[in-house]
């Protein structure tokens, strides 16, 4: 395991998620990159049900096909379990209501969100373009860069950023914060799965954010284009 | 994924269960019993493997840490312990392979430690039956088992278990043979925890 970065790659306005895909790829594949699978990383979230007083907590299970037999959970104060992909039948033991009461967790519906795509090797490097979609609703890109043979982000950071500004470009400025804090330590695949929750957790946010003032915005479009279209027949 | 995994994820129930047999031996007389089990079981040529297991018991989980860590579900025993047609105690478990942060985790995901112990002992198998034969002790101070151990009683105990796939009866009467052949050293029998759980609670 190397050490990895992962960006949002921004979709500009008039193009699909599709289109961005694939003129990074096309870019990928110019660089001599070869597509060698696919991957998926993918995040359920539950929180737990306190009948007393106690803080609610958000617990966060994610997969990574990188990593096929293991699963992450992560809690909402960042502790994090690396665990068999078995600790799923216990978490879904703790959601089970049992004899009337509710279970210890739920689930929180329409949450599930996950990146997949293809994924690309080009000599020591490990390149994944991720489409991440939230409830089969596309919500934007994630680029994922692997430099394989050094575990150390300090080491290896200036090298992984030339690299990647070859075909993101201007995205690519500062290291992702999980690198950052880890420059003299050695990077494992929890704080890889740290980076991907960190987005998902952007992207779900922006959707609470952004749906009601763009269903507003989208509201006053059509009113105005009714009155407009009662003035012209009125006139 | 393994679509027994995938089943299990649906119906939330765990897709192992273990047979369990219970008994105890004083110390004086353990290595009379130590003798015969080498005789029986397979490894019979090497050393007898010894272990050293830090088990912690959060609310519904056990958790038992050596050098690497071990999460263990295990569920209430299945049927009536006075069921005859049964020779050994049932229950469901999960065994699940952890990083080191698990007891941290628990803790903040709301489990409470309930309590802890060391085993420390010596571990045989025969086909897929695991025996043990391993002396309790309780910790001087919570959590550390550096900090010094004092053995709870003059007693070993001794188990016989099986984990296998749900739904394979055979196993317990392979055991109850097994357990047959110990006889008269050890009684191994399935018993109830039931009491002792509820002896605690009450105190």
């Amino acid at each position: 395991m190397g050490v990895v970065c992962v960006y949002t790659f921004p979709v500009p306005e008039g193009k699909s998620g599709q289109q961005v895909v694939d003129s990074l790829q096309r870019q990928l594949e110019l660089l001599g990159a070869v597509k060698t699978a696919n991957f998926s990383v993918d995040c359920e979230t539950y929180q737990s049900n306190n009948p007393t007083g106690a803080a609610q907590r958000i617990l966060h299970v994610l997969h990574n096909s990188e990593q096929p037999a293991s699963c992450f959970a992560i809690l909402d104060n960042g502790t994090t379990l690396v665990a068999d992909v078995l600790f799923e039948v216990l978490v879904a033991k703790l959601t089970q209501s049992k004899s009337g009461k509710d279970g210890y967790y739920e689930r929180r519906k329409g949450l599930k969100i996950e990146s997949k795509g293809p994924r690309f090797e080009l000599s020591d490097f490990i390149v994944k373009i991720g489409s991440v979609s939230m409830a089969s609703n596309f919500k934007g890109i994630l680029v994922e860069v692997e430099y394989c043979p050094c575990a150390i982000p300090g080491e290896c950071w200036e090298l992984m950023k030339e690299m990647m500004q070859s075909f993101m470009g201007t995205v690519v400025e500062n290291p992702p914060m999980a690198v950052k804090n880890k420059k003299d330590q050695f990077y494992t695949p929890s704080d890889t799965v740290a980076q991907y929750l960190e987005h998902f957790n952007n992207f779900r946010k922006a959707v609470v954010n952004q749906s009601p003032s763009y269903e507003k915005e989208g509201f006053s479009m059509m009113m105005k284009h009714f009155v407009m279209c009662m003035e012209i027949q009125v006139w | 994924m393994d679509p027994a995994l995938t089943q299990a994820l649906k119906t939330g129930v765990a897709p192992m269960q273990e047979y369990l047999l219970q008994g105890s031996i004083l110390d004086g007389s353990k290595d009379i019993l130590l003798h015969r089990l080498r005789g029986l079981c397979d490894n019979a040529d090497t050393a007898p493997e010894t272990f050293s297991d830090h088990e912690m018991r959060v609310l519904n989980n056990r958790c038992s840490q050596s050098m690497c860590k071990h999460l263990r579900y295990v569920g209430q025993t299945e049927m009536g312990i006075g069921d005859k047609s049964r020779h050994t105690l049932v229950r469901t478990c999960l065994d699940i392979g952890v990083s080191d942060t698990v007891v941290k985790f628990l803790n903040e995901m709301g489990f409470r430690a309930d309590f802890e112990f060391v085993a420390r002992g010596i571990f045989f198998h025969k086909g897929r039956m695991k025996v043990t034969v391993s002396k309790l002790f309780k910790l001087s101070q919570p959590g550390d088992p550096q900090a010094g151990l004092e053995p709870v009683s003059g007693s070993h105990l001794v188990e016989l278990s099986v984990v296998a796939p749900t739904g394979q009866e055979q196993v317990g009467e392979d055991m109850k043979n097994f357990a047959e052949q110990l006889k008269p050293l050890v009684c191994l029998e399935k018993i109830d925890h039931k009491p002792f759980a509820a002896a605690k609670q009450g105190t």
